[in-house]
Parts: structure tokens; sequence; C-alpha cells
């Protein structure tokens, strides 16, 4: 219900990977070591995430709400 | 990738450039009502005498004639104009013409704009009248300067009839991915003719945080002639659950091009030949779905009979596979073009096209495997700024799916071209 979305604005990211690092819970890297984002963020892995949007050397992740459903 | 282990199909399609260098102007034909005027020129007294003044609805009138039209964007993902409209009506709203037509399949924007321009500019002024601004961007193809000359000439006509509308041109960079609303925003501030992230819809939030109602040329061309003729108007084209028309555009990237505009509903049988409706054909563009000819029987130009057939009609984009043509070859031409559009700012598009058209190549050429190529259509798919690395996996996706026979002949060295019953 309260879960978050971490999504990544691509032009933005160049691949440095420590989200991968830092949320393994979450993130993944690709062949080319861009994030892929698995699933929402668990209530219990939040407080990492909001370290993980933080760190991000090109302040590419953002934490959303995720979009209200009709 | 080396030739030695590599088994090479020898394919007698024919291998054209993707876009050609001197591209041909499409073959317009008059149409139903935003294209009915077109034998009289583009001049604004000929318009005015045949139509009158602009429509100036107010907002509350034109969402819900929008609404009971059921009037969708013509850019190519069909989002309903009403509730684009409805999100627009805000302090200080601007409104934008979006003639860039990046998609090189296309040309009925550019149809419009040279040859009904009113029509597409009393839309506009339509839009803003009834969002209360005066600001109106128009941006056109920087690589087809005509019509850059003509809407000059078209707006310093209506500012010289006492028009009070701030009309701003802007010219688009000729790439695939310069008519994305967050790229054209970016050009309207002056950065980059690039797509960035959209955090919000530009509805909300767009040119400088304003609320932008930001649509394709011809869908201000429905909402001008909407306004001014009504919902029954409108609906004097078309089929009850799908009232008015549309422009499609055939061949626009060969060497015939063609503009047409149709009602809703009209058989496919009375836009395409007979030779085509036996190939297949690429419905979309360049981003779009292939369709067998078997699926052409009985299909319409509807966009809820392209649905159910599993396919969309995009920007009102046809291609017919050309004859004798393998739509395999041709997929792999049409992704190594759109590979080399990608802005490379989106690392999963910039990295991921070019081997998408790697793996393309090598399935359609050498043997290569179908799990590679589905493999990168899943790793491109929602990981970019705009929809273009979406588009491309579609196109790809599509071919896999409609073709899986040919896919396996390719894979035995062999290819159908020529024999395009086997596409059926």
């Amino acid at each position: 219900m309260n879960d978050q979305i971490l999504r990544v604005d691509w032009p933005v990211c160049t691949a440095h990977g420590l989200c991968a690092e830092m949320l393994p819970e979450v993130v993944s890297l690709d062949e080319w070591g861009y994030p892929i984002v698995h699933g929402p963020v668990k209530r219990e892995d939040l407080e990492m995430a909001r370290a993980t949007v933080k760190a991000c050397p090109t302040l590419a992740l953002r934490l959303l709400k995720p979009p209200a459903r009709p | 990738m080396t030739a030695d282990t590599a088994m090479t199909v020898i394919t007698n399609a024919p291998r054209r450039d993707v876009r050609n260098g001197a591209r041909r102007d499409p073959v317009v034909s008059q149409g139903l009502a935003l294209l009915a005027g077109i034998s009289a020129g583009p001049g604004l007294a000929a318009h005015r005498g045949r139509l009158g003044p602009a429509p100036a609805p107010r907002v509350d009138e034109l969402v819900q004639l929008a609404r009971d039209v059921d009037l969708r964007g013509r850019g190519g993902a069909g989002f309903p104009a009403a509730i684009k409209l409805a999100s627009a009506a805000r302090r200080k709203a601007v409104v934008v013409v979006n003639a860039s037509e990046g998609e090189p399949a296309s040309r009925k924007d550019a149809a419009l704009m040279l040859l009904a321009p009113h029509v597409v500019l009393d839309g506009a002024a339509a839009v803003a009248h009834a969002l209360d601004t005066r600001e109106v961007h128009v941006v056109v193809p920087s690589e087809l300067p005509s019509i850059r000359v003509g809407i000059e000439k078209a707006l310093r006509d209506r500012v010289g009839s006492g028009e009070r509308i701030r009309w701003k041109l802007h010219d688009a960079a000729p790439r695939f991915v310069a008519g994305q609303a967050q790229a054209v925003l970016q050009l309207l501030a002056g950065k980059k003719n690039l797509p960035v992230t959209a955090w919000q819809p530009e509805a909300v939030s767009g040119h400088k945080g304003r609320p932008t109602l930001l649509s394709n040329a011809e869908t201000f061309a429905h909402l001008g002639h909407l306004a001014r003729v009504g919902a029954d108007g409108y609906a004097a084209f078309g089929t009850p659950g799908e009232p008015g028309t549309t422009l499609v555009t055939l061949r626009g990237d060969g060497s015939d091009p063609e503009v047409r505009e149709v009602a809703f509903g009209t058989p496919l049988t009375d836009v395409l030949t007979q030779a085509e409706m036996a190939r297949p054909l690429l419905l979309g563009g360049y981003h779009g779905t292939w369709l067998k000819p078997a699926q052409l029987q009985g299909l319409g130009v509807s966009r809820r009979d392209i649905a159910a057939a599993g396919a969309t009609l995009g920007a009102g984009v046809l291609l017919p596979l050309d004859e004798g043509g393998c739509p395999l070859v041709r997929t792999e031409a049409l992704v190594d073009y759109l590979a080399g559009q990608s802005a490379r700012r989106c690392g999963p598009c910039m990295n991921g096209l070019p081997a998408m058209a790697e793996a393309v190549r090598d399935l359609v050429h050498r043997a290569g495997p179908v799990a590679r190529v589905e493999e990168l259509c899943g790793l491109v798919v929602r990981r970019g700024a705009c929809a273009h690395p979406d588009g491309t996996a579609r196109l790809v996706t599509s071919m896999l799916r409609r073709f899986p026979e040919e896919v396996d002949a390719h894979a035995l060295g062999d290819c159908s071209a020529g024999r395009s019953e086997v596409f059926a």
C-alpha cells in the first residue's frame, strides 16, 4: 500500500552502478551496467532506498509514490 | 562477428535505403473535412471565404465536443483530447502545435501544413481562445523549409487580419525523436531538441512549468473543425462508434507516397491496392506493428478493429511490403535506421538498439538466435526518457510474432522474398 517506486532519470544515469550495490533487493545491472529496477520498494527497504537516491553520483534516481489507480 | 562461421542468406529482396535521399512529395487527394478546401489553395482569404472566422469556443464546450466524438490525439499515442484539454485548462496555459513529424514514413502533417495551414492554425486559435491564452507555439520540421516559408506567410496574414495571438515559430531538429513531447518542450526552452525524463504530463507542467496543451498538428485541425461544425456535423463521416475522419500516409518512405483523408470505418480495400492487400503490412510506421495479409481481410481504418488485430493505427502510417520483399529484411533495415536515430542519451537505448540491430542482422543473415533478439527487446522497453526504444522493440517483436515460419526459413539459409503467398 505504501510501497514506493524507484524511478531512473535515464538521460542522467551514466551507469556508475552504486544503486545495485546499495540496494540489491531492488536493483540489478544490465549487460551495460545500467540499473534494472525490480518492482516497488518494500517498506523495510525504504530507508536504504532513500540513502541510495542521495548517494547516486549523478542524482539520477527518484523515489515516487505509485500512480493512483482509477 | 567472423565471416567464416557465418551462414549468409542470399536474398533477392530489394534493399533500398530506409529513408530515400530525395524525399518525394506525397500525392494529396482532396479530402472530406480537413482537406476539403485544398483546391482553393492555402491562402487565408480563400479559407475565410469558405469557412468564416476561426471558431471561439469556451473550454467546457470544446471539452464536451471532444468527449462527444471521442477525439483522440493524432501524433500516435491516441490519447483522448478531452482529458488533455481539461488538464491544461488552468491559468497561464500555453498552446503548442507539433508539426515536426519525425516519423520518416508519415507525411500527413506536412500535407496539412502546406495545403491547409489555416485549418490547423484555426484549431490552434480555437484552443487558445478556450484556454484563455494568446501564446501559441508552432513547431515545424527543419528539413522541409517549404513548410516554414508557408507557415510564416500564413501567420503574417493572420496577424495582419487583426488576430491577437502571439505566434512563435520553432524549427525541430531533423531526427526521429525530435518530435517527442518532452523534446519539443526542450526546444521551446532553447535547449537541445532531445527527450528528457517527464516527471509530470506536460498538460500539468510543461513549457516553463506552465500547463501546456501540446498536440500533433492534425489534432488541432480536428479540434478546429469540431468547434466549427459541432458533434453532429463532425459525425457526418465515420461510424457511430468512431465519428469523423483521419489522415493516413501510404507508402510514405517509398517512391509514390500518398496522403489521404478517410472516414473511420473505411475498409482497407478502399485504401490499399489489391496487390498490397496480399502482402504484409507495417501499420503505424517504423514504431509500428506488422500484420499478415490474412489479418487485413475485413479490416477497416478503425482504431478498435486495428487494436483487436493486435496493432495500432498510430499516426496513420501504412507501409505495405514492397513487391517481392521479405518482411525480415525490411525490418532489419528499419531497426538499423532506428538504432542510428537514438539520441544516445539513455543507456539502454544507446547500447540496446545497436545491439538489437546486430542481433536482427544475425537472425536474418546468419541464423542468429531468436532468444538474443527477444532478450534485447525486453531490456530496452520502458527504460528511456521517450518511447523510441519501446517502439523499436514493438516493431521487432511483431516481426518475430507474425513471421515465425520466415524466421525458421532464414535459420536454414533460405528466404521467401519474391514468394509473397508464403506470408499469407
